[in-house]
């Protein structure tokens, strides 16, 4: 790290303001820790699963291990699993957008609160449910949304449903418990952006006749694109991982992949198809975010923003 | 089934060990001065009582140091961990993870009476031909109903089945729970031929819908003391321990049996610490030891010398009329036929 | 904002007001859990007793799972800060090629279900025989929080006016100075919001956990999903209210101390 970090400051002016042809700069370098961070905690492990999903057992441990394609195979012959991933996916992307739906305009107003006191409780507001625990978290939407739940029993005493609404056990309760926990990851990345943008801009905007709505899709929305990019992506990574949250709100209707690979891994004790599925799920994972970040990046005109 | 040769030299060395401590008549073990046993073990009332009394006065009596992981989930551990050098020497499980961890050869298939002496007084549904290891303790699976929703004790498996039930009864998870799977292996035995009969099991779990279905049997408590399921599938222990509060619920044992839940414990075959794992579940195996941990948790004791307080010998498996109904699936069957149930089961219950 | 309480303001408060809801209903119905005396959730709440905090406290397994998952925490804190920081400048400055592509393959360790890098690092450690060092976890968690700082430094680094820094440099800044004095200030909210994102991460953390704790030394999300699946009571939502009580109090000091809106633009 010491060493690392001279070159990486003594960056020459000069040839940083000619953009045509950007040569590697010095401070490249500072990619280095992160760099060694994931060969080794992440590329060699994972490496050893992706190792197992094509052997016919652990040669760590077993011997007449030979290489084989049936996890693989496996993947396809029931549309289940093929199923699962389409709704790992779906899952992801509606959580990614009712997050950042939800997300924006508290972000919004955290970012343009001048207050420090209303700041700070906007702050604990978001952070707050952040520390309660996923499975904790889980466990009170199960007992604001279940047949017997608060917002059941008390429609019910009301006199305004029958019979309790289908509010889990379905896609539709594991959203909203997803949504919950991802939206201040998604605040609080966005607030950083939305901060930055001066508030001049705005009003300029406005005193030349703009409308609220002009102002802020002309102006504020585009200039926090690195924002919503940035916390769209945590939030669907986050999201087509989940466990906990689809296993207990979604019932017997929800199936996604990391719940088959959890049972794999925990129940089933198959290490070779938990592998397979974890390199299924990272390969179209990762295409999915390069796409996406081609397409924004290039949308928020940020060549380098990746 | 692949039958695990075990290595004779240890065996004999172990029963050589046993011999000389039967011998000696005394409990301490040559060589156990700074050993580690490395054990798994439940959390919860019974991790309590594991750690806060009988781990350390095992400790005390064997001068050795008990490690125990209550981190699930324990058999991937032990799989990932290198044979000559396994992170476990007892593993403590159900009997469907023992008979997956024996297929693999991660444990022995059996304990020698030899090593283990209190062998010679638990029931034999304890150490037959259904079980891996030996069972310590066991619980019946059968139905916990709440007595507020004006229903009948249940009397018959067939109950759950009540029309009036629909989305209020209560099942679990079938791919990552012993107690469902063990409940599709009963389904087939009421409604078909026999507990292998695949078929009129998935039909009857088809009538159950819509059910609720839980991960763990925790799960199911909560939702029977909430009123979110008034009937489900759950062991006599999950309802039993409410007894002398005021919760309106209770557990039926149906006429057609109860299913066997047991608390299986196993040794490592590459274990350095083998004469002190053989040690320990003797240890758990002994009648104070095991009244402890029985009336703490409800839980039914393997060993027929065990005195229980009058309102557990009331309801618990003690007697050898009482438990001869409890039904051992036959693990050994379903595990081989696992990865085909969980996609059949998933499809059923989808949607 | 000029607040001129016009209908769109007012609307705009009231999405706000409903947002707020939403995110804090679940911590008003754990609030109720962790006060109720019965071992469940029961509606309308029975009374109120602190057994359950009573219980929380008086446990030292709780205690010394609390303790150890805020020392990990407070290490992966620094240790991404630096690292995601780090990284994220060279990825927005240092003109690597192909570094869109990199950005993602950071993002990697996010997207793969927890429960099989804890998995995979467990084989790894065990293949090396170095046991489960604190380290080792520490790691672990850190391969997972440094992501959030990466996307959310790069998120600022974005917007920010790179010729400032050219500027002061040709003033006769010295590298060490620019650094300091410019690049840290414009990227701090990103940082910050990366730190907060990896200490809460960890603090967390669970399924990476399950695998590489030690029987004696398991973190707080460990120990309360396992006696969660034999005793599911108040006890855990007294573990969380505890926790958002430490949260709330870290606002708190940190307002008080370096004021948060004006220092990080959080």
């Amino acid at each position: 790290m010491a060493d690392l970090s001279a070159p990486a400051l003594s960056v020459p002016a000069a040839p940083v303001l000619s953009p045509r042809r950007p040569a590697v700069s010095a401070i490249a370098w500072a990619v280095g820790p992160a760099l060694l961070l994931f060969v080794v905690f992440f590329i060699l492990p994972f490496g050893v699963m992706a190792l197992l999903s094509v052997l016919t057992g652990n040669p760590a441990i077993q011997s007449g291990v030979t290489f084989t394609a049936q996890h693989y195979e496996r993947f396809f012959e029931d549309s289940l699993y093929f199923e699962a991933l389409v709704a790992t996916l779906r899952i992801g992307a509606i959580t990614t957008v009712a997050s950042l739906v939800i997300g924006y305009p508290l972000a919004h107003l955290m970012a343009r609160t001048h207050s420090r006191i209303g700041h700070a409780l906007l702050l604990m507001a978001v952070i707050a449910p952040m520390l309660t625990g996923i499975v904790v978290r889980t466990f009170a939407w199960m007992t604001l949304l279940q047949d017997r739940g608060v917002i059941n029993t008390t429609l019910l005493s009301w006199g305004l449903i029958s019979s309790p609404l289908k509010l889990m056990y379905n896609e539709f309760g594991t959203i909203v418990a997803l949504v919950h926990i991802y939206v201040p990851f998604m605040v609080l990345t966005l607030t950083g952006v939305i901060g930055r943008i001066d508030e001049r801009l705005e009003q300029a905007a406005r005193s030349l006749g703009a409308n609220r709505t002009r102002t802020f899709l002309e102006v504020t929305l585009p200039l926090s694109l690195p924002g919503i990019l940035a916390g769209s992506l945590l939030v669907f990574a986050l999201s087509i991982s989940a466990y906990v949250t689809p296993f207990l709100m979604g019932g017997t209707d929800v199936l996604t992949l990391p719940m088959l690979i959890y049972q794999q891994v925990g129940a089933s004790f198959n290490l070779g198809f938990a592998g397979a599925l974890g390199v299924v799920l990272l390969a179209v994972s990762l295409i999915v975010i390069i796409a996406y970040n081609n397409v924004l990046g290039r949308f928020a005109g940020g060549e380098k923003m990746a | 089934m692949t039958t695990i040769k075990p290595d004779r030299r240890s065996i004999l060395k172990a029963g050589a060990a046993g011999a000389a401590l039967a011998a000696l008549g005394a409990p301490h073990i040559a060589n156990a001065q700074a050993a580690t046993l490395k054990i798994t073990t439940w959390g919860g009332k019974w991790g309590e009582i594991m750690k806060g009394d009988l781990l350390p006065a095992f400790e005390r009596e064997f001068k050795c140091t008990v490690s125990a992981d209550q981190a699930f989930p324990f058999l991937p551990k032990l799989q990932a961990s290198p044979r000559g050098n396994p992170i476990y020497d007892v593993l403590h499980a159900n009997s469907n993870e023992q008979w997956k961890a024996v297929e693999f050869g991660i444990v022995e298939p059996k304990v020698d009476p030899k090593n283990v002496p209190n062998l010679k007084d638990v029931y034999p549904y304890a150490i037959n031909d259904k079980i891996a290891g030996v069972s310590i303790f066991t619980s019946g699976i059968g139905l916990g109903y709440r007595t507020d929703k004006g229903l009948g004790k249940p009397t018959s498996w067939k109950d759950l089945a009540d029309p009036k039930l629909a989305g209020q009864r209560g099942g679990y998870l079938i791919p990552v729970n012993s107690l469902g799977q063990a409940h599709l292996m009963m389904l087939g035995q009421i409604y078909g031929s026999g507990m292998q009969d695949l078929d009129a099991a998935y039909k009857a779990l088809e009538a159950l819908k819509p059910i609720k279905l839980f991960d763990f049997t925790g799960q199911m408590e909560k939702a029977l003391l909430s009123a979110e399921v008034t009937m489900g599938v759950i062991h006599d222990s999950g309802v039993y321990r409410y007894e002398g509060t005021p919760e309106p619920v209770d557990f039926a044992l149906p006429s057609e049996g109860v299913l066997a839940l047991e608390q299986v414990l196993t040794v490592t075959p590459g274990s350095k610490v083998k004469e002190l794992a053989y040690a320990y579940i003797d240890y758990m195996l002994r009648p104070d030891v095991q009244k402890k941990l029985a009336e703490a948790v409800w839980y039914s004791p393997s060993n027929t010398k065990v005195q229980l307080d009058a309102k557990y010998d009331a309801k618990l498996f003690n007697t050898p009329e009482k438990v001869a109904r409890l039904i051992q699936p036959d693990w050994k069957w379903y595990n081989a036929r696992k990865d085909a149930i969980d996609l059949r089961v998933t499809r059923i219950l989808r949607g | 904002m000029s607040a001129r309480p016009d209908a769109g303001h007012i609307a705009y408060l009231a999405v706000n007001g409903a947002i707020i809801t939403f995110l804090l209903a679940p911590i008003a119905i754990i609030t109720v859990f962790a006060l109720n005396p019965t071992p469940y959730i029961s509606f309308p709440p029975v009374g109120i007793s602190l057994r359950w905090f009573e219980k929380f406290f008086s446990s030292p397994e709780f205690m010394g799972a609390l303790w150890l998952s805020l020392q990990v925490a407070v290490v992966v804190l620094v240790l991404s800060m630096v690292i995601g920081g780090l990284c994220a400048l060279a990825l927005a400055r240092g003109n690597i090629p192909g570094s869109r592509v990199l950005t993602a393959f950071f993002m990697s360790p996010l997207m793969l279900p927890a429960i099989l890098t804890g998995l995979a690092l467990f084989q790894l450690y065990l293949l090396l025989d170095i046991g489960r060092p604190v380290w080792g976890l520490i790691m672990g968690h850190t391969l997972v929080a440094v992501p959030y700082v990466l996307r959310t430094t790069l998120a600022v680094l974005h917007n920010f006016d790179r010729r400032i820094e050219e500027a002061a440099a040709v003033h006769g800044a010295s590298p060490a100075r620019v650094f300091f004095e410019v690049t840290l200030p414009l990227i701090r909210p990103g940082v910050f919001a990366g730190g907060i994102f990896a200490f809460i991460v960890s603090f967390d953390q669970f399924p990476i956990s399950l695998f590489l704790v030690m029987p004696q030394g398991e973190t707080l999300p460990v120990v309360l999903f396992n006696y969660m699946k034999f005793d599911l009571d108040g006890a855990i939502a007294a573990a969380s209210m505890v926790s958002i009580l430490m949260a709330v109090s870290v606002v708190v000091i940190l307002e008080k101390v370096i004021g948060l809106k004006s220092y990080v633009k959080l």
